[in-house]
């Protein structure tokens, strides 16, 4: 009798247990593109103006005029900053950060990706030169004035130099040549490039940072260089110019950022901005954390993900917060195929010959591409919240080829253009022409529950044209080795960040010996010339791109690559995440934008009901 | 004297164990396929000449034994050398050291001063209904894995707004004043400390009424008992005398636990301590400060074993005249 009842209780036990996970993770609406507040319907203040009062050339925003103080607190994940130090930023944390502490000459225009001046008065190009004209009367945040020599040492002593993050230095050089800097008066700098070169005026984002902070550090040379600035560095000591200075850090719990009282950006009152007293990043371990917090009221700003939009949608109404619809997301994830066709250090080949015929085959690659269903991987993985994608420029990238329309899953076609090639189907199974077994692996990096999905999708819509995948999830690091290094692998599930505004940036993927050329991965010192045709373009085109300055004049040598890509597919692209992200009510002048998300103007945004 | 040849001897026995440990983890870690640049190789604006720059100042470009070499050198002088993200290891270490100690102590004095004293009531009162009662909620601290129960907790948290959800100070701890300082921190130590008190304590617990049960089986007590000293004196006189011995070899494990017993709670709490630092550190290959947390536990353990042999022989006149 009462093992009986022992029984029944845990069985009840496990029955509510069970039920309470059920009800969890279905959403009972399913709000198939309607994810929040359109950002069409925004009203967007006019763009900011320059004003001369007193002397000091400010930038006036145009938003409506809000209240001063409160805090806005938001979370990063992560182990939190590695440097505030902004000329060494190798990961996002920092690099947001240290940005929200230094200003560059030039900035971008948040919605229309225009360059903008922002510690710079203006600035106009002549061909090859770029004369840049400052403010009067800006002063760091420790009251020394902001002068020609703090531009001038920032970029002949640290970013000529190769101090810290090389990324700038990089970009600037022209075929080997870095571009000149001249001072013209003590308001007045101009640069000279070699050439024409168009990626180069927005490298003049750059922070400029307080020579009479950094020098003594950057006299000592690089590596006192790199370790300057660390997180550890007392938060009174740093000198900023942007509208936050550091206020404390305490590692892996916050970083903590008041006003900087000279900030040099006012609002139509002529009062000094920002609004906001604090800004706080709370750093926390994981996604889930980031959740809680939110949901505790611990945090105001939370980026929602595929399975909990819709519930966060449906709370909207009843809640404190708005959620916002950003658009696709700047990342893309795709499926990459080894093209490679050399041998390693050993003299084995780094692919099999066997499969080297087909990876290097365009109608297999092409069987590939026409065989994954891209509308089913955005409905089950990314709970509707994506778009598919087609090309190598994400969708809101301002140089995105339209007229690449993609394509629906299409077995039958996949099929045809596989036997045209030789393979056949012998007993539900496919064979190549010389009679192999079409069997290859797909990686990706484990713990990465999307990319895990997505690959067991692939994996079975490949299956459809009977080859036979075996699907790996590995460890990030060693995919990354796989990758960069041995080069023994077949396919891969992959995510890159891109740039929405420079299609430049990626010349490290598409340039044949570019160090992330995922697809035909050369060693730097490759002697020989194997490039294929269609990688010779490229090189073309990324070369001759660069040097046009006009947008007009680019944009038919970046539609052309990204057709390439479409139509070669040593890449093929699958989807684009729709970002999503909540933010309290209370919190007024934000304007979200597709290209630069929800709280690029935190100068601007107030709380309502502050005083 | 033989105090202080058991301690010699012990320090004499740590170095070939130091040796041997970092010698192991040093390989272990280091040949793993775990590539410590491989978020930086990923990213599309990092050219090779930053890489190759980063390959130099980690000293991956050298033999994995020579690796091993400048990490001992340095290691011998006291330097633990930098993390892969250029901090010094020691700072880092050092600000998380204290958060830690907080944490595990609070935890180990709760559990010590509740679990043995429920251990020593269970095993008086044997087979009653307070020591079934006992055994039953033992047998739920014991089952329950700590990650799950930590979870738990931060719904409990989230749901009823009683508790912070993780973490160790609030944003604006430092505008608090003193007593406001130490009630946010209980504040945030409440629930990890719940969650370690519980797992820890039915172990305690258990294993002092085991003990103590072994020890009122034998014939010395019988024999007290026979000479009619009360219940009072058998017990907490003779009894307990015995029984305390395994404890504090426990203790000594205890000890050893104090840097590194919490890191899964601390995961799941985002408790800034040295787990999560740890944790963070295996993940990315950060050999340095892998190497020195290792360091760390194995000289805690190698301490909390000596303090433990110490208490013995102040316990225990039968370890005192072994060692003689």
């Amino acid at each position: 009798m009462r093992r009986v009842f022992l029984l029944l209780i845990v069985s009840l036990f496990v029955v509510l247990c069970l039920k309470a996970c059920i009800r969890q993770d279905v959403p009972e609406v399913y709000l198939e593109n309607n994810y929040g507040s359109s950002i069409k319907n925004i009203d967007y203040p006019n763009d900011n103006r320059n004003i001369t009062i007193d002397g000091v050339d400010y930038i006036q925003s145009q938003a409506p005029i809000g209240k001063f103080g409160g805090e806005l607190i938001v979370s990063t994940i992560g182990e939190g900053p590695k440097t505030f130090n902004p000329c060494n930023t190798k990961d996002a944390t920092s690099s947001s950060m240290a940005g929200l502490m230094y200003d560059g000459l030039l900035t971008t225009n948040p919605r229309t990706g225009e360059v903008v001046p922002q510690l710079a008065k203006g600035f106009s190009v002549n061909g090859n030169e770029y004369t840049i004209f400052l403010r009067k009367g800006l002063k760091w945040s420790d009251g020394t004035p902001i002068s020609v020599d703090d531009v001038l040492y920032t970029y002949w002593e640290v970013v000529f130099k190769g101090f810290g993050n090389t990324a700038t230095r990089d970009a600037m050089m022209i075929n080997g040549k870095l571009p000149k800097l001249y001072r013209i008066d003590d308001y007045t700098v101009k640069f000279v490039t070699p050439k024409p070169f168009a990626p180069f005026l927005r490298q003049l984002t750059y922070p400029i940072v307080p020579k009479h902070y950094y020098k003594p550090y950057s006299d000592k040379g690089l590596s006192v260089f790199d370790a300057f600035l660390t997180p550890n560095t007392p938060a009174s000591e740093i000198v900023s110019s942007g509208a936050f200075k550091l206020k404390e850090y305490v590692p892996a719990q916050r970083v903590v950022f008041v006003r900087n009282p000279n900030y040099y950006k006012i609002n139509k009152n002529n009062e000094r901005l920002p609004y906001l007293d604090k800004l706080v990043y709370l750093i926390v371990g994981d996604t889930n954390n980031e959740i809680l917090k939110f949901e505790a009221k611990e945090t105001d700003i939370l980026s929602i993900r595929g399975a909990n939009v819709a519930r966060y949608k449906m709370k909207e109404p009843v809640s404190d917060f708005y959620v916002h619809n950003l658009g696709p997301d700047t990342g893309t994830l795709f499926l990459v195929i080894n093209l490679n066709n050399r041998k390693n250090k050993d003299g084995k080949w780094q692919v099999p010959r066997i499969k080297q015929s087909w990876f290097r085959n365009k109608a297999f690659r092409t069987a590939v591409d026409y065989a994954i269903d891209r509308d089913g991987i955005v409905k089950n993985i990314a709970q509707g919240v994506a778009e598919p994608l087609f090309t190598a420029e994400s969708l809101n990238s301002i140089y995105l080829n339209k007229n690449i329309k993609g394509h629906e899953r299409d077995l039958e076609k996949a099929k045809e253009v596989l036997e045209s090639s030789g393979f056949v189907i012998k007993n539900g199974q496919l064979f190549d022409s010389n009679g192999n077994r079409v069997e290859f692996d797909i990686y990706t990096n484990a713990g990465s529950l999307d990319r895990e999905a997505i690959g067991v999708m692939i994996k079975q819509d490949l299956e459809d044209l009977d080859m036979k995948v075996n699907f790996k999830p590995i460890e990030f690091n060693s995919l990354v080795n796989k990758l960069s290094q041995t080069n023994d692998w077949d396919m891969a599930i992959m995510g890159l960040t891109g740039s929405p505004l420079e299609p430049h940036d990626g010349k490290n993927v598409w340039m044949s010996n570019g160090p992330l050329h995922l697809f035909n991965q050369r060693t730097p010192n490759q002697k020989y010339d194997d490039r294929l045709y269609w990688e010779k373009e490229l090189d073309e085109i990324f070369e001759q791109g660069a040097l046009k300055l006009n947008f007009n004049e680019r944009k038919p040598f970046y539609d052309r690559y990204q057709e390439i890509i479409y139509q070669e597919k040593p890449i093929i692209y699958l989807y684009s995440p729709i970002r999503i992200t909540a933010i309290r009510k209370k919190f007024k002048n934000v304007f979200p934008t597709p290209l630069s998300g929800l709280i690029y103007n935190l100068d601007e945004i107030y709380i309502e009901g502050e005083n | 004297m033989s105090f202080f040849r058991l301690v010699l001897k012990r320090v004499l026995q740590t170095i070939p164990l130091l040796i041997i440990v970092s010698l192991l983890s040093f390989f272990i870690i280091r040949l793993s396929p775990i590539d410590p640049l491989a978020e930086l190789r990923l990213n599309p604006s990092i050219s090779q000449e930053t890489l190759d720059k980063e390959i130099k100042r980690l000293n991956l470009d050298k033999p994995i034994g020579v690796q091993y070499l400048s990490w001992a050198k340095s290691f011998v002088k006291g330097d633990l050398g930098y993390t892969s993200a250029g901090e010094k290891v020691s700072v880092k270490l050092k600000e998380r050291i204290p958060n830690t100690l907080l944490l595990t102590t609070v935890v180990i004095f709760m559990t010590w001063m509740v679990g043995l004293p429920l251990g020593i009531i269970s095993a008086i009162r044997k087979e009653t209904f307070l020591d079934r009662f006992l055994t039953v909620l033992a047998s739920i601290g014991m089952a329950i894995p700590s990650f799950f129960f930590a979870i738990l907790m931060l719904i409990f948290a989230v749901k009823t707004g009683w508790f912070p959800v993780g973490g160790l100070t609030s944003y604006n701890f430092n505008e608090l004043s003193l007593l406001g300082k130490v009630f946010d921190i209980s504040k945030h130590l409440v629930l990890p400390t719940i969650v370690l008190f519980t797992i820890s304590l039915s172990g305690l617990q258990r294993q002092m009424r085991a003990n103590l049960l072994e020890v009122l089986d034998s014939d010395y007590i019988k024999f007290a008992r026979a000479r009619g000293l009360s219940e009072n004196q058998v017990i907490f006189k003779h009894a307990l005398r015995n029984a305390i011995n395994p404890m504090i070899t426990l203790l000594g494990f205890e000890f050893a636990g104090l840097l590194s017993g919490a890191a899964l709670t601390e995961y799941v709490f985002q408790y800034p301590g040295l787990g999560r630092l740890i944790l963070e550190a295996v993940m990315k290959s950060d050999i340095n400060l892998v190497m020195a947390s290792l360091m760390m536990g194995t000289i805690m353990l190698i301490l909390g074993n000596l303090i433990a042999d110490i208490l013995l022989m102040v316990t225990d006149p039968r370890v005192r005249g072994a060692k003689e």
